[in-house]
């Protein structure tokens, strides 16, 4: 009777230690700034063998020394023959190494069908990314540099009255780069937020590369204060 | 016919769905204060007044800095000489000062006879968002600057400033409690009562051209009626007992008040030349401080009756009576904005009392003040800002701060006790 009542008393003990203090991993957040993949207006995504001659490359960067985990010196079983049938008395050392290499070659294989995979689709369709490019230059779509340069402008001219204020405009950019029209389609009612949105197409018009298409580009924007919750 | 509306109302949300998903969100943290650069006045025609020039410059800062959605750019020191109008003046430099909008302003005058002329500019734009011309007696240069702040406020926000308003207070400066009339930042005080006994609770009608106001000047403290323009005056309640903090109803025909002629403080209603309409409460505690709400269908007010001084909130005609504050042992003198989302009140701290903001149901109270002890807060016409008195400073006098409790500037300039101040229109 005792022992059932001990056991009952420590089941109940760990239950209630675990609802009031939960054992939690909270991890810091990290922040970053990705400043390699910033949107650019035209991407020159490509494959590297694009056809068309590469650009002159540019001047090589001077040489530094890369920093890597040192080396591991090579397995002694690495450069032996093909696997050899276990001896009937294997050590367990041995036994490790061979399972090692095992893996090492699966990866290997598994790694190479991918490669393959990856070559037949894109040979399905075709060249891949912009005519000529090299696949040297990171980028986006050209919405993305829109949202990126209005995001530049819109820091610099915030301004509310209103609590939780939203507008969406439409911009209609021309084959040039010029913002020919802005709509509003949904209001904030909030004067002050809507001429400080104003001000940052404005702003941002001053410097938007055309469109890469070379026709006109339309696009809906949603601008809003960055509050509690949102990025 | 039930099962059709839903699928028109179900495919009228996907279709509202659908048209708001296309499209890229742009975000900035912060909101930020227009820069604003306001340029030295300069004499349109004649000699220029350095005074004209200094006052008005001084008058605009002073408006624009308590707006709050402004940031006044101190003297940029650009071209400050050349003209006001369109084409007189080149953007660019002020556009390199940082400046988001430009006031510009000239004046003329003539014997007594003064020209204002105002401009506002969008720098970034380079076009202009609106312009007046005032022609008056010299002695109204801070009128009609006042005015034009309230539409830059309008060009701004896309909603009047409530500058140009007058502030009525009760002062103590001839050392009896008499009404006074003052601008809203505290200069062209004008005395209106000078009948020698106690003054109180001044309110203006919603058209800014009466005020009701209690006096002690027959003994008994009476209710009175008085216009502004003409200074005719009636009592329109002088009930055995108390008639004090009267409300007058935004439809402007209808007055709440606190009255005991029937043995204890209750609430009564009355038509605007004094004849009787209703009693609202019925009880045996003690009810106070009627205030309005904005669209004229509940009232707020001050309750005994479950022990202690509480706001408690009832419909127009009296019934359905809840109470509003649960925080606090001691709160007191409610006013609704006229936006009708907040109710401020005074909350008794320590040795005196401190002003509280509080939804209409109940939620978000939240302090404003925390210096000295503050009380008789009154709201700008246009929600923006909040007048109270103040012992802050040792005399009791007039503050206005905006309705977040931030920007408390001090706006009494007499030497008296400056207490129950009210905003017109």
């Amino acid at each position: 009777m005792v022992f059932y009542s001990a056991i009952i008393h420590l089941a109940l003990f760990f239950f209630l230690l675990e609802f009031h203090f939960p054992a939690h991993f909270k991890e810091t957040p990290v922040y970053y700034v990705d400043i390699l993949d910033l949107p650019v207006a035209n991407p020159q995504a490509g494959t590297p063998s694009g056809g068309n001659p590469p650009p002159p490359s540019p001047p090589a960067p001077p040489k530094q020394r890369e920093m890597s985990l040192p080396a591991k010196p090579p397995a002694r079983q690495a450069t032996a023959a093909p696997p050899k049938k276990p001896e009937s008395k294997e050590s367990a050392r041995e036994f490790e190494e061979r399972i090692a290499r095992m893996e090492r070659e699966a990866g290997a294989r598994h790694q190479a069908a991918a490669l393959e995979a990856l070559k037949n689709r894109g040979a399905a369709k075709g060249p891949v990314g912009m005519p000529g490019a090299t696949g040297t230059e990171a980028g986006s779509d050209y919405a993305s540099y829109v949202k990126s340069r209005l995001e530049d402008e819109f820091k610099s001219t915030i301004a509310f009255q209103s609590k939780n204020p939203e507008v969406y405009v439409k911009l209609a950019i021309s084959q040039y780069g010029r913002i020919i029209r802005q709509q509003i389609i949904k209001s904030s009612r909030d004067k002050l937020f809507e001429d400080s949105v104003s001000r940052a197409i404005l702003k941002a018009e001053q410097n938007l590369r055309p469109p890469p298409s070379g026709k006109q580009f339309e696009i809906t924007v949603k601008f809003s204060p960055q509050g509690i919750g949102k990025q | 016919m039930k099962i059709k509306l839903s699928f028109l109302l179900f495919f009228l949300f996907s279709a509202l769905a659908f048209a708001q998903q296309g499209y890229i969100e742009v975000t900035a943290p912060g909101n930020r204060a227009l820069q604003l650069a306001i340029a030295p006045p300069i004499a349109l025609a004649g000699n220029a007044d350095m005074k004209t020039a200094g006052e008005l410059a001084e008058l605009f800062r002073f408006d624009m800095t308590l707006a709050g959605s402004f940031t006044v750019l101190e003297a940029p020191g650009i071209e400050g000489r050349s003209g006001i109008r369109p084409g007189d003046f080149d953007f660019a430099s002020w556009k390199s000062s940082g400046a988001d909008l430009l006031l510009k302003t000239g004046y003329a005058i003539s014997g007594t006879t003064l020209t204002l002329e105002c401009r506002l500019y969008d720098v970034a734009r380079g076009s202009e968002l609106t312009a007046k011309r005032y022609t008056g007696d010299l002695k109204d240069l801070r009128r009609m600057a006042h005015t034009f702040s309230d539409e830059i406020m309008r060009a701004v926000t896309g909603e009047k400033g409530p500058f140009s308003g007058k502030i009525a207070f009760v002062s103590t400066i001839t050392g009896n409690k008499e009404i006074y009339l003052m601008d809203y930042d505290g200069f062209n005080a004008l005395r209106l009562t000078g009948n020698r006994s106690i003054n109180l609770n001044p309110d203006f009608s919603p058209s800014g051209r009466e005020i009701i106001y209690t006096s002690y000047k027959r003994g008994n403290p009476d209710l009175y009626r008085r216009e502004l323009f003409t200074g005719a005056e009636a009592c329109i309640s002088s009930s055995r007992g108390i008639n004090i903090g009267g409300a007058w109803a935004p439809d402007g025909n209808r007055i709440a008040f606190a009255s005991s002629k029937d043995g204890h403080s209750q609430i009564y209603l009355i038509a605007k030349d004094g004849k009787q309409l209703a009693r609202l409460t019925k009880n045996s505690a003690l009810d106070v401080s009627p205030a309005w709400s904005p669209d004229g269908t509940h009232i707020a007010f001050v309750s005994d009756r479950l022990g202690k001084p509480q706001v408690f909130v009832m419909d127009a005609d009296g019934k359905n009576a809840r109470r509003l504050t649960t925080s606090g042992a001691y709160n007191v003198g409610p006013r609704w904005s006229p936006k009708g989302d907040l109710i401020v009140y005074c909350r008794q701290q320590g040795n005196g009392f401190q002003i509280h903001a509080i939804n209409p149901d109940g939620s978000g109270d939240t302090q404003l003040t925390s210096e000295g002890s503050n009380e008789h807060p009154r709201w700008s016409p246009d929600g923006r800002f909040i007048t109270f008195s103040s012992k802050r400073g040792g005399r009791e006098a007039l503050y206005v701060m905006r309705a977040d409790g931030s920007g408390q500037t001090r706006v009494s300039r007499g030497k008296g006790d400056d207490s129950h101040p009210v905003w017109s229109r």
